[in-house]
This record gives C-alpha cells, sequence and structure tokens, in this order.
C-alpha cells in the first residue's frame, strides 16, 4: 500500500477501524480524542497529513451528537493541516432517517414525548394519538398557552374520559374493516349516549390546536441537506457510507458520495448459513422496504412476500353526519374474516392477516396487518435496513409465526437497538438476528446469545472501497458481488 | 415590511435566559419542540408559521453536551430557514469552542473557524454573541457578528454592590489585561496582573503579581471561567499580598468539573457570572455565587436589530 494513505478512526467503533486496517495492511495513525473538562470535543492529530489521502472512519453510533461533532473536527483538522483529500467513512450514517413521529390523519405531526413506559410488549405498535378535531368544540383559541406542554399525557387523559367514538360501520364483512381498541379506556357503559365534551380543557386545547393546525402549521426538520452541507462545510471531499434509508440522500451532498451495499454479504449469508434456503421465502417487513428484498429475492431466485401495515384513521370511515357514539358496541374480538386460502392457489395472495390496535392512547386509529404472499410451513427471512426500536419486526415476526412459518431469520445491515429493542426482540419469536458490524454489536450478542445472533463483517467491504477509491479504480463491483 | 415581527426562538432546555428576554422585549417565546431519538438525534418543530419573519434562536450552551446543544441550534436554523424566515439571527452569549480559535499545535483543528462554517451553512444570517474569547473570531464568518460586552453590566454591578473607591481591578493573565485596563478606567481604578506560566489546559503552573494590592478588595476580571482553578491560586497570590478581599466577576461562567469544589474551598468572597451561562443549579451548591443579569442588553440588541439601529451604543452603556 502506498504510503500516501492516512486512516483516522474516530472512538465510535474502535473495533470496525482496526478491522479495516486490518484488512488494508496499514495501521491507523494516531490521533488523540478526547474533551475539554467544559464538554468540548478536543483533537489533537499525531502524524503528518501534508498531501495525504486521509480517510475518517466514524460510525454514527454511541452519542450520536459527539461522535457526529468529533468526525467533523477531525476533518476539519486535517483538511486545515494541508491533507490533500478527506473522506469520511461512515459505516451507519446518523439523521439519514427521518424522525418517527406520529402524525394525524392531516400529515401534521403530533408532538409528544417518547414514552418510556408501557413498551414491554413485543407487539405493542408505536403510539399514533390523532387530533379529534371534528367533536371538539371549544371557544379556547388554538395554540394559546404553550399547547406543548404534557401533550401526551393530555391525550391520554382525553381518552380515558368518555370521548365519542365512532362505532363501527354496521356492515362488517369485508376484510378490511378496521377495529376499535379492546380495553377498559373506553366507555363501555353501553347504550347510545350524547356525546359528553371531554373533561380536559387543556387537552381540548390541544386536541384543537393540531386538528386546526394539521398539515398546515406544525413542521418537522428534516436534517438530511443540514448533516450533508455540515461535511461539506468540515472539508470532507468525499463521504463513504453503507445502506442509506434514502436512496435520494447522496443527492443532499456537493461531494461524492459512495453508498456501499450489505446485500451481497445479505445473500452470501442466505445462501451459505439458512439451511434449505431455496425453499425460503424472503419477506418486507413494511411496504418501504419491498424494493430491498425483492432483491434479495430475485438473486437468489427465492420466493417473495410482503407484510402490509395499514393504519386507517376512524374518522375517515364512516357515514359523514352518523351521530357520534361512545364505544360500547364494540367488538372485542377481530373483525377480519379469516379466508383460508384455496389450495394451489398462486402465490400471491392474501394469505392471513390479522388486525393489531394500537395500544390505548390510540383509539381512533386503527391497524391493520396483513401478510402478502405465503409462508405456511416455510422458512422466512425478513430483510431491512435496520433495525431500531425493533417493534416492525418483532411484531412482523409473531405474524409471521401465526400464519405457520417454521422459522423466522430477521436480516438488517444496521443493528441500531435503541430502547429496549434488544428485550423485545429475546422475548420475540425471531429464531436469528443477523445484522452487519456497522455499528458495535457487543451488547447485542451479550443480551441475545452467541446461538441467536449472526454477525456479517463489512470491514472487507469498507476495506476494499477505501483501497480502490485511493488508486482511482472503479469500485461498482463492489455493489454486485461484494467482497 | 409588512408582517415582518420579531419571532423568540429557544430550545426546551436552559430556556432561563430566552424567557427574561423574551419578558423584557414583551415578544412571547415561539412555540417550538425538540424531539429526541433515544440515541441522541434531534429533530425539531415549530409551532406556528415563520415565513417572512425575522427570527432570534437565543441558546445557552453551558458545560457538559455542549455538542448536543450546537446541534441543536444547527437544526434550529436550519428548520426556519427552510420554513421560509427572512432572516435568522443566531445569540449564542457563550460562543462554543471559542478557545480553539488558533492552530497552537501542528495539526490542531481550529473548531471556532469550523462552528463559524457550520452556523453559516445551516443558514445563519446574523450572529449575536457576547465577550468571545478573542474577538478576531468575528472574521472566521462570512455574516455579521456582533460581539456585545458584557462590561458596561458589570460596571453596574461594581457600582452598586462594591465599595469601589477601595477596589482594584485585577487581570489573572496577560491576555486579560487589555479587558481589565478597560473597566479599570471605565471605574477610574487601579490596575495590577498576575504573570501566569500555563504547563497545560486547564491546569495552573506557576503565578507573579504585577503591582500593590495591599488593603484593597481586589476584583479579578475574566472572560471565562472553567474550573476556577485559575481564580482559585489568584485568590491565594493576592491575599498573600496582603489584600483586604477578593472577588472575580467572569462573563462565562462555565463552571465545569470540579470547579464548585475550587471555589467553596477557595478565599474568594464571591465569584459573580453573567447569566449567559446556564448555572442556577449550581447556585444551590455554591453560596459564594451571584448573578450578573445580560438579558437587558441582550434584548435591548434584538430591538435594535431588528429596527434598524445601532447596536454600538450598548458597548458603552447599560440600557435601562
Amino acid at each position: 500500500m502506498s504510503n500516501n494513505l492516512v486512516i483516522f478512526g474516530g472512538d465510535s467503533h474502535p473495533k470496525l477501524v482496526a478491522q479495516i486496517c486490518a484488512q488494508l495492511d496499514v495501521q491507523p495513525s494516531k490521533v488523540e480524542l478526547g474533551k475539554f473538562s467544559n464538554g468540548e470535543t478536543s483533537i489533537a492529530v499525531k502524524s503528518s497529513v501534508r498531501e495525504k489521502d486521509v480517510y475518517v472512519i466514524q460510525s454514527g453510533c454511541g452519542h450520536v451528537n459527539d461522535t457526529f461533532m468529533q468526525l467533523l473536527i477531525l476533518i476539519s483538522a486535517c483538511k486545515s493541516a494541508s491533507a490533500s483529500r478527506v473522506t469520511a467513512v461512515i459505516p451507519y450514517f446518523c439523521y439519514s432517517r427521518q424522525p418517527d413521529i406520529p402524525y394525524t390523519a392531516k400529515g401534521a405531526p403530533i408532538i409528544s414525548q417518547r414514552k418510556s413506559s408501557g413498551s414491554a410488549s413485543a407487539s405493542t405498535p408505536a403510539a399514533t394519538p390523532t387530533a379529534g378535531g371534528k367533536t371538539v368544540t371549544t371557544t379556547q383559541r388554538p395554540g394559546a398557552d404553550s399547547p406543548f406542554k404534557s401533550l401526551d399525557s393530555a391525550i391520554r387523559s382525553t381518552i380515558q374520559s368518555p370521548t365519542p367514538v365512532r362505532p363501527p360501520p354496521t356492515t362488517v364483512g369485508s376484510s378490511r374493516i378496521p377495529m376499535i381498541p379492546e380495553g377498559g379506556k373506553l366507555n363501555r357503559s353501553g347504550g347510545q349516549q350524547t356525546p359528553q365534551p371531554p373533561s380536559s380543557t387543556s387537552a381540548e386545547a390541544e386536541e384543537l390546536f393540531n386538528a386546526q393546525n394539521a398539515g398546515y402549521k406544525l413542521w418537522v426538520v428534516q436534517a438530511g441537506t443540514l448533516i450533508a452541507n455540515l461535511l461539506t462545510a468540515a472539508g470532507a471531499d468525499h463521504v463513504i457510507t453503507m445502506d442509506l434509508h434514502d436512496r435520494q440522500f447522496p443527492g443532499f451532498f456537493d461531494v461524492p458520495v459512495d453508498n456501499l451495499y450489505c446485500k451481497p454479504l445479505v445473500q452470501n449469508y442466505i445462501h451459505h448459513c439458512i439451511p434449505g434456503y431455496r425453499d425460503a421465502v424472503v419477506v418486507s417487513p413494511d411496504a418501504g422496504g419491498a424494493k430491498r428484498a425483492t432483491a434479495v429475492a430475485d438473486a437468489l431466485e427465492l420466493s417473495f412476500a410482503m407484510i402490509h401495515k395499514e393504519r386507517r384513521s376512524q374518522l375517515l370511515k364512516g357515514p359523514p353526519d352518523a351521530t357520534l357514539t361512545s364505544g360500547a358496541d364494540i367488538p372485542s374480538k377481530p373483525l377480519l374474516q379469516h379466508n383460508p386460502p384455496p389450495a394451489g392457489a398462486p402465490a400471491l395472495h392474501r394469505s392471513g392477516s390479522s388486525s393489531s390496535v394500537s395500544s390505548a392512547s390510540s383509539s381512533k386509529f386503527v391497524q391493520t396487518t396483513m401478510i402478502v404472499g405465503d409462508v405456511r410451513g416455510k422458512t422466512c427471512i425478513l430483510v431491512d435496513d435496520l433495525v431500531d426500536t425493533s417493534y416492525t419486526i418483532t411484531r412482523a415476526a409473531v405474524l409471521l409465526k401465526d400464519q405457520g412459518a417454521t422459522a423466522v431469520y430477521a436480516i438488517a445491515t444496521h443493528g441500531v437497538f435503541s430502547g429496549d429493542a434488544l428485550e423485545r426482540i429475546k422475548r420475540s419469536p425471531i429464531d436469528k438476528i443477523v445484522v452487519s458490524n456497522t455499528i458495535p454489536q457487543e451488547r447485542t450478542l451479550a443480551v441475545l446469545g452467541k446461538h441467536r445472533v449472526d454477525i456479517l463483517d463489512v470491514s472487507r467491504v469498507f476495506g476494499e472501497a477505501i483501497r480502490r477509491i485511493h488508486n482511482g479504480e472503479s469500485i461498482s463491483m463492489l455493489f454486485e458481488y461484494g467482497w | 415590511m409588512a408582517n415582518n415581527s420579531i419571532k423568540l426562538l429557544a430550545p426546551d432546555v436552559h430556556r432561563g435566559l430566552a424567557e427574561l428576554v423574551s419578558k423584557r422585549l414583551g415578544v412571547p417565546l415561539t412555540d417550538c419542540k425538540i424531539i429526541r431519538d433515544p440515541t441522541g438525534e434531534v429533530s425539531f418543530s415549530i409551532g406556528e408559521s415563520v415565513r417572512d419573519q425575522d427570527i432570534f434562536i437565543i441558546t445557552q450552551i453551558g458545560s457538559g453536551v455542549v455538542n448536543d446543544r450546537v446541534l441543536e441550534l444547527l437544526i434550529m436554523i436550519n428548520a426556519s430557514k427552510t420554513a421560509s424566515a427572512r432572516r435568522i439571527t443566531a445569540i449564542i452569549p457563550n460562543f462554543p469552542y471559542a478557545r480553539q480559535d488558533r492552530k497552537d499545535k501542528s495539526r490542531a483543528p481550529i473548531t471556532a473557524k469550523l462552528m463559524a462554517d457550520m452556523l453559516t451553512t445551516a443558514g445563519c444570517d446574523h450572529v449575536i454573541t457576547m465577550d468571545l474569547h478573542a474577538s478576531q473570531i468575528q472574521g472566521f464568518f462570512d455574516v455579521p457578528v456582533d460581539n456585545l460586552y458584557a462590561e458596561p453590566s458589570v460596571v453596574r454591578y461594581i457600582k452598586e454592590n462594591v465599595k469601589y473607591d477601595e477596589a482594584i481591578i485585577i487581570s489573572p493573565d496577560a491576555g486579560g489585561a487589555k479587558r481589565a485596563a478597560g473597566l479599570a478606567d471605565r471605574l477610574d481604578l487601579n490596575f495590577a496582573l498576575i504573570h501566569k506560566e500555563r504547563a497545560r489546559a486547564n491546569e495552573v503552573s506557576r503565578m507573579v503579581l504585577v503591582g500593590d494590592v495591599t488593603g484593597k478588595i481586589c476584583i479579578i476580571v475574566d472572560d471565562m471561567a472553567d474550573t476556577c482553578g485559575t481564580l482559585a491560586k489568584a485568590a491565594e497570590i493576592l491575599l498573600e499580598n496582603r489584600a483586604q478581599s477578593v472577588i472575580a466577576i467572569v462573563t462565562h461562567g462555565v463552571l465545569s468539573g470540579n470547579a464548585i469544589n475550587n471555589i467553596n474551598n477557595s478565599k474568594l468572597d464571591r465569584v459573580v457570572c453573567t447569566n449567559t451561562v446556564p448555572f442556577e443549579d449550581k447556585m444551590k451548591l455554591c453560596p459564594k455565587l451571584d448573578v450578573i443579569d445580560i438579558s437587558g442588553v441582550l434584548a435591548e440588541s434584538i430591538r435594535r436589530l431588528h429596527n434598524g439601529e445601532s447596536i454600538s451604543y450598548l458597548f458603552k452603556h447599560y440600557p435601562l
């Protein structure tokens, strides 16, 4: 390797840095990373970088803002020390996703505190409260008196008070009638009730605020462009990353972005490590990832299934002028007819569905989950790019097992596993979870045990990409075949 | 210029200063909400329209999670920019990374320059800060920077709270001599200097007093108090040189590390900081701390900036 190459590692993932350097047969250059006593990041680059080709490896994990600032300062230090080119190698790109904020039916985000409790069950979906704009009549000015204060608890209290809820349409029968949540959160006293105004006025104001501002007056920032510009401002000349959540993300940059793929490694894993993979089904846990999963399925000539999640607002259903009643007559058991597939049916049909209803705080939203495709008696391979809260894949695994899948593998490139995601996976019917080491996975191994976790090593892909970019060779073959 | 009014934004932590400014201006804080991911990623939402408005984002950056505050600020600026604000002014009284302003060693990062680049990249049109560690940092920016001075507020504090005919102004190091001398001139007081040889950052090695402090109330003036090791050491030296008592007035009371212990165990009578840095929680732990409120200066500068008036008046005078 030419002595022109200099590799620095941030402190987010030293093991991967060491592995990539081992692939390249170079030593990582010395850099002192630390913090001043007031919390500012301090960096001292200990070897010369003048006219060198510098690669800075920092994954977007750990404490994201600290690692990101460290990356920026390190890039800036190299650039101002006359490095000829600085490449940021970011195996997991932070801030590449839109935040997971519940939205109202009209598209406005509901801003609420992230709940720390109540997430114990493997199948508890994210809470999705919505604005009950139609039913609230109040003269309080919207937005008055800081409507964001304790919004979440306010919404919950509204729901626990006798909120008028539309009864299910009388013609239950078609398979997609949503379900009203069961449980004691609704007024079950029976009979037609005249709608009572919610008791809490602050909740009224907040519901009204959200309703009247729906889709119009609330913004949630999209950090993507900003993060891209910050990297460029710091002096990055090139960015290498892997499996960006958004395929459009490289477009935010003014510098070239090489988005490597984990797909060849995933295919290789399926090929070699999943017994009887030829009969397995590749399953996408949501519609957004269908393209990613079909690519894997096509390459291995496997069949494909998809889990489709529908979230419908109760308010949009039913005749527009129906009297609002309390949720007295709501069936507490599912609503969806199970139509057993006729023998010899084509591979793509609705083979099963189940409805899960969002937890108590989201009475007006109904969630229907269904599998498109046949999974009975087969090994299922869930393919996704990222596992964060793990709600999606654990729910998918439950559904797949319910539908008769024999084994469930979950393969994801980035295992973020925030919160109690790992405990949730531990309790879930997922037989094996496969993630790459773009993010340190020591905790995953510790919690789930070696037999339930396999780690894909991406250091060879990154090492080869760095070697090729350094030598000015094409890296497109890495997209197809991996390394 | 119809419908162009001041909008004050502040992150959800350390809103104290923003609330004071808001009260003085009679402009309520705009509803906004920061959403934090468990991994630390930050997202931000503004609760009302800011199209064509004059945005002022007030942030207090203290010790500890500096990088979180910085990213929050950048994201807030960018959110306002993409929401079509007319002008975005970042009010950062305690400018982060201000001490990383030069290449003091080979390949050391000039992080202050990086901060300037990042703020402009995010979409900041104007920066208001206070007592920059080096006023040359203003040159790092491509946008106008108003470096306000805490000096008028400090002068007022000394006049009201210290028997200042017996006082002497002390600069704890040669770098701060100009600041201390300026204050001494304003108050018509004498001036002394402590010369210090710094071995490493946040560590003090040897100190020499230049000037006579016998029987005087010594007022140590500095722009930043971090671990307060320097201040404690300086107080000892001043008392060894027969000073009557020692108080310290610093603009940015970062008070990190074991600063509180250092102050409590030191011979300092009082440590006075402005509220550019949030330290309300530390006031309970340390009875020697006192506060100078600079929200008036910020509020007046916001008003003047919004109306296109001169700000230089505030460099010498305390607004009423």
